[in-house]
């Protein structure tokens, strides 16, 4: 099948979206070795958070709801899952919100002693599963299953991966465990409570994967997997903040 | 037999009980696998509750829809009931109205074990010395009391908005009826858990769990976290679906200044709860944390900081008590004007007042810490942000006198609860300041004082208006009015007796009687207050069952409820009693405004085919 401008254009968006995001990421580290501004991490995350609010969870979609009079339509419908989804995501957030400034409380410009290394390669998976993630969103909203279902796969295995990273190996070979001071406390609260989501969007994949081969999806009916894509990557951007806040921050405790 | 398994309530709960043994079981073959001494009580309870819950939720058949489309299946349209008459308030309901009812009698139920608690141990506070509670029963109870209300109160304002926001606005149901029936039926695993406390060695630290000494409470403390927490989710659900609702299911024409004015307190209600809620869950979260795996968050003696846990519990349980008396205060605004003939005063001004009140309401919660050891220069913005509150607050008074002003006034039962409501949220409303204040509240914190003033707050702003509302829409609900004259007994009985015990509250407060302790000094010459205080507490406990008498002596013999019985020009009273199963067989058009009242002409709304 011959891919639609539209379609054309909508993943080279996305390919360039990840790139900046890839970019940032790498200066984002580089920063913290080389200057140690809090402010200017900030600044970064905020604006990578951006781009994946906008380009990848599409938030403006909100503001186009549909009006119909028809209150069952299908149309009609789907716009009304969309405000109740990123309701859920709003009150979501702030238990993130939370846990960010019981670390900046507990911890202020200490951090504890993690794999620098580690650190970089989960996060990097993680933005790797957002750009198929977002590759298998719009492949199916152009009708092309085969790379929408192969989309999905590669984000389902790279989201696994990030969870063996994190609870795999970061967990085992953390010098400090839940029990060990406040830093190992915050350390373990807030990686455990972002696992957990993963989890969950693990499991979300696995059941759109299932549907999706047995062919329930549609270009005018994919709701499932809109709602897939956009918790994805909302929990990717949970990230965006932990990363720094974690690894990155101020110095070695 | 069979039938009676066949109640999802019954399902639910031999669910729960199964899940509950499986995941103690579960906790303790971990352990004995890798090594660990097999038996710890706390990890396996805590998380055989927590699995107890999840089965219940299976069980009770609150999930099955979400299974069927996570295998690809279709469901049936969501007002498919498939048990008629009274067993489908048993089992998983879509319909907006059954849940509304079901919020509405487990909120009365657990409204009940609440106030049954405090009348235990108001009446060991009538003399001093211990009589017939240990000092621990006395705490749990007293502790228990605090939360079983808070959450029957949410359960409460949960059943007005579930039942009157869809049909205030015209729509068929909820945005999401499937998270609607999750919401209420989490509440019944959750209402369990934190009564079963009670059992597991009961805790003692109040309601507000503070740390550090509920990192060392008995094992009921775990069960008061787990159980608040879960009632949190209903919370947070079931604001989340207001406000889908209401954004996106009003009825043609019926811009934001046409809407009734508890749409308006629903939405701002529904703002906190949505967000505010999780962090009351992960202060408490937290803290079982904290016990299970020894994570020193709130430990001074690992790096910990036990102010922490208190800006992240005040930050949801100041907005929380807006999130009690909002609707409450709503419901003030939509009946008088039914009652007094007159246009509701100011509408634009009451509707923005709400959304005032729950935004300033977020910067306010250090005023609970003056006294706690936070940033000393913290405590003159918060008092002042505290203060602001007052302002919103009293547009909504001055739009009520202006409302009843030279109005024609009826004095039916739920008016009379609605004057109440008016008067006593009054001296909740003027005992406050004096506790914003940080120079005032260093002497009032913790006393009997704040007892008082908080339980005036929480009657004027929720228990009255919740029995005006109760008559008023009962008819809707039931088709069957309650009896007049029982009304008047239960509001004759309630009324003087809670303003006598919140005004003696406030005046053993000012002279020094410390909240939440179990006993006091003979010396100091409160002994008679209390025997007041304990005396007002019975009579509004038989003004209870006055009330429960009046229920079920209305629906056995109470007159039928035909056509509009309050003359409202609200959409739901012009159509039949009890609701049709569809609410509205034509759907409605909204032509006017909503509180015209009296003035000749004007219209409200418009059902379609309708000259
Ligand atoms: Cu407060």
């Amino acid at each position: 099948m011959p891919a639609s401008p539209e379609k054309s254009s909508a993943l080279r968006m996305g390919l360039l979206i990840f790139l900046g995001l890839a970019v940032l990421t790498a200066l984002e580290f580089a920063m913290a070795i080389l200057l140690a501004f809090w402010q200017l991490l900030l600044l970064v995350s905020l604006f990578k958070a951006g781009l994946v609010l906008y380009y990848y969870m599409h938030v403006s979609r909100l503001f186009e709801a549909d009006q119909d009079a028809d209150h069952e339509s299908y149309a009609y419908r789907l716009a009304t899952n969309r405000i109740g989804l990123w309701l859920f995501l709003v009150s979501d957030a702030f238990i993130f919100g939370g846990l960010l400034i019981s670390r900046i409380n507990l911890l202020g410009l200490t951090r504890p002693e993690l794999n620098q290394v580690l650190g970089l390669s989960v996060t990097s998976v993680l933005l790797i599963s957002s750009f198929f993630m977002n590759r298998a969103e719009t492949a199916m909203a152009h009708g092309d299953r085969r790379q929408f279902i192969r989309g999905i796969g590669v984000t389902l295995f790279l989201g696994m991966l990030f969870l063996a990273g994190v609870v795999g190996v970061e967990w085992q070979i953390a010098a400090f465990g839940p029990g060990d001071g406040v830093a190992g406390a915050i350390f373990y609260a807030m990686t455990g409570f972002h696992a957990f989501h993963v989890l969950t969007g693990v499991i979300f994949l696995m059941v759109v994967l299932r549907n999706g081969l047995r062919g329930r999806y549609s270009v005018e009916k994919h709701w499932a997997v809109e709602a897939c894509a956009v918790y994805w990557h909302f929990v990717d951007v949970v990230w965006i903040f932990f990363y720094p806040a974690l690894y990155l921050i101020g110095t070695v405790l | 037999m069979k039938k009676f398994f066949a109640l999802g309530l019954v399902r639910g709960l031999s669910w729960e009980i199964i899940g509950t043994a499986l995941g103690i079981g579960f906790v303790t073959l971990v352990r004995l696998l890798i090594g660990l001494p097999a038996w710890k009580a706390e990890p396996a309870v805590v998380f055989g509750a927590l699995l107890g819950a999840l089965f219940f939720l299976v069980g009770v058949g609150a999930v099955d829809d979400w299974f069927k489309w996570a295998v690809g299946r279709e469901t049936g349209e969501h007002f498919d009931d498939s048990h008629p008459g009274w067993r489908r308030y048993f089992g998983a309901s879509l319909d907006h109205k059954v849940i509304g009812i079901q919020y509405l009698v487990l909120s009365l139920i657990l409204m009940s074990v609440g106030g049954l608690f405090a009348l235990i141990f108001r009446t060991e506070l009538a003399e001093v010395q211990m009589q017939f509670l240990t000092l621990n029963q006395y705490n749990t109870l007293m502790s228990l009391h605090g939360m079983v209300m808070i959450v029957s109160i949410l359960l409460g304002i949960a059943a007005y908005m579930n039942y009157l926001v869809p049909l205030l606005i015209g729509a068929r149901d909820m945005a999401f009826p499937r998270l609607n029936a999750f919401s209420f039926w989490i509440a019944v695993p959750a209402g369990l858990i934190l009564l079963s406390s009670l059992f597991l060695g009961g805790f003692d630290t109040g309601w507000t769990g503070y740390p550090p000494l509920s990192a060392r409470a008995p094992l009921g403390m775990q069960m008061f976290f787990l159980g608040v927490s879960l009632a949190g989710f209903s919370s947070i659900f079931g604001g989340l679906n207001i406000l889908a609702t209401v954004i996106r299911l009003r009825a043609p024409g019926m811009t934001p200044f046409k809407m009734p004015i508890f749409v308006w307190a629903a939405l701002a209600t529904s703002l906190i709860s949505l967000t505010a809620t999780q962090l009351i869950g992960l202060s408490f979260q937290m803290v079982m944390l904290q016990r299970l795996f020894g994570m020193g968050f709130f430990d001074p003696a690992k790096g910990g900081n036990p102010v922490l846990f208190q800006h992240l519990f005040w930050f949801y349980s100041h907005p929380a008590v807006y999130v009690f008396v909002l609707p409450g205060l709503g419901l003030i605004s939509e009946l008088l004007p039914v009652f007094v003939r007159k246009p509701l005063f100011g509408y634009r001004w009451v509707a923005m007042s709400s959304l005032g009140i729950a935004l300033v309401g977020f910067l306010v919660w250090g005023h609970h810490m003056f006294t706690s050891g936070m940033a000393e220069y913290l405590r003159v913005p918060f008092m002042y942000s505290t203060l602001l509150v007052a302002v919103p607050t009293g547009v909504k008074f001055f739009s009520w006198v202006g409302t009843v002003w030279r109005g024609k006034i009826t004095f039916e039962t739920p008016m009379l609860f609605l004057l109440a409501s008016i008067v006593v949220f009054l001296l909740g409303g003027l005992t406050g300041p004096p506790n914003a204040t940080v120079s005032t509240d260093l002497h009032l914190h913790d006393t009997y004082y704040i007892v008082g003033h908080f339980h005036d707050t929480m009657f004027g702003g929720y228990i009255f208006p919740f029995f005006a509302a109760l008559y008023f829409w009962f008819p809707k609900m039931t088709g069957k009015r309650l009896n007049e004259r029982l009304g008047q007994l239960q509001f004759w009985l309630i009324t003087p007796s809670f303003v006598v015990l919140s005004l003696w509250m406030m005046r053993v407060g000012l002279l020094g009687m410390r909240r939440r302790i179990a006993d006091y000094d003979a010396a100091l010459g409160f002994e008679a207050s209390h025997l007041v205080m304990t005396v007002a507490g019975f009579l509004i406990g038989l003004s209870l069952i006055v009330f429960f008498i009046n229920v079920w002596y209305s629906l056995k013999k109470g007159p039928p409820a035909i056509g509009n019985l309050w003359n409202s020009r609200s959409p739901e009273w012009q159509v039949a009693s009890p609701m049709p199963v569809h609410n509205y067989d034509q759907p409605f058009e909204v032509v006017g405004e909503p509180y015209d009242y009296g003035l000749p002409g004007s219209q409200y709304i418009r059902f379609k085919g309708e000259k």
